[in-house]
């Protein structure tokens, strides 16, 4: 990682650290309590996805990633980022480890950007989980329709920015 | 999930959570497909991968380690329930602007942005506002940027689609007044 992006974690953690101190209430101890708890949560399952991930990317011949999620895929290559991030049923550390490799791997910024977009808003572990039971089905039909066109704009976005 | 009450027996629970199922599942696909790429690959190609995952490992692990704290001093430090009533009081195009900014900031997963869902859901909010709100969430939440994006893709990427996701909630909360 580059400079900028260490300085803003650590930095950051330094700074809001600072200000939990400040606080002089139990901020800082339940502050580092919580990181603790989420790294024990994620960080277990987060290695074994990485491994996962990177066979299966390597198992997929490169030129089929380079072919349809790569730059001379154009717009057919946010459709299928888009429809990739719609199947993946996982949580956050599939989804970024499967984008990751794919990065590696030669995928373009905007099939990437459709990918992460298009999981992001639609991820159907969280519908199952939390959204139905908490909302109900009409809402979830109401917000899926509305997201629909999400993916496709934020890759075409990003096509237009990168081509300059 | 995670709770705010800590009684004896609460981290043996929550060591047994990150050691559950859902891991024997991470840890099977991940023999399976080195199995598969053993056979296919070859042992070269293998002992590569390997290499490549062990720097990855070492390059990410600090980076999540320093994401997490900076994330749980986050959520220790907003408030969140000034956060609801702040936007219930706030209706028409303001209000799609302020779900956003909201969504953007909740810290925590799935587990703390639904149930806050539901609750300005039943406190009366249009349905433009929730789904701004939580496509926000989804799209632009501080939180899965520090902790998900950074590491993993890389702060010009990741700023990238930060900035050119902006507009993307309040489409979606416009789209969800038409449709509603």
């Amino acid at each position: 990682m580059n400079d900028a992006g260490a300085l803003i974690l650590y930095g950051g953690g330094v700074l809001l650290g600072g200000i939990a101190v400040a606080r002089r209430d139990d901020s800082f101890r339940d502050g580092l309590s919580r990181a603790l708890e989420q790294a024990v949560l994620i960080l277990p399952r987060l290695i074994f996805a990485l491994i996962a991930a990177s066979f299966i990317v390597r198992l997929i011949p490169t030129d089929l990633i380079v072919e349809y999620l790569g730059a001379e895929a154009g717009i057919k290559g946010i459709v299928i980022g888009s429809l990739a991030g719609l199947v993946v049923p996982s949580g956050p550390a599939v989804a970024f480890a499967v984008a990751a490799s794919f990065a590696l791997e030669g995928a373009s910024v905007p099939a990437l950007v459709a990918f992460l977009t298009a999981w992001s808003v639609f991820a159907a572990h969280r519908v199952f989980i939390f959204e139905l039971p908490l909302l109900g089905a009409r809402f979830v039909r109401l917000r899926m329709l509305s997201v629909i066109p999400l993916p496709l704009i934020a890759g075409a976005i990003a096509m237009l920015v990168t081509s300059g | 999930m995670v709770t705010d009450d800590r009684q004896s027996g609460y981290w043996p629970d929550l060591i047994k959570n990150s050691f559950g199922k859902s891991f024997w599942l991470f840890v099977g696909v991940a023999a399976a497909m080195a199995a598969v790429g053993y056979i296919v690959l070859g042992q070269d190609a293998f002992t590569d991968v390997i290499v490549r995952d062990r720097g990855l490992l070492a390059d990410l692990l600090p980076r999540v380690a320093g994401a997490q704290i900076l994330a749980g001093f986050a959520w220790v430090l907003l408030p969140r329930d000034r956060m609801s009533t702040f936007m219930k009081s706030n209706r028409g195009k303001r209000g799609l602007v302020l779900a956003a900014a909201a969504g953007a900031i909740t810290p925590g997963g799935p587990a703390s942005a639904f149930p806050f869902l539901a609750i300005l859901a039943g406190s009366g909010a249009d349905r433009g506002i929730l789904v701004t709100y939580i496509t926000s969430w989804a799209l632009l939440g501080a939180q899965r940027i520090i902790v998900w994006d950074i590491p993993l893709m890389g702060i010009e990427f990741s700023i990238f689609r930060l900035l050119l996701s902006i507009p993307l909630p309040i489409i979606a909360g416009l789209l969800a007044r038409r449709l509603a």
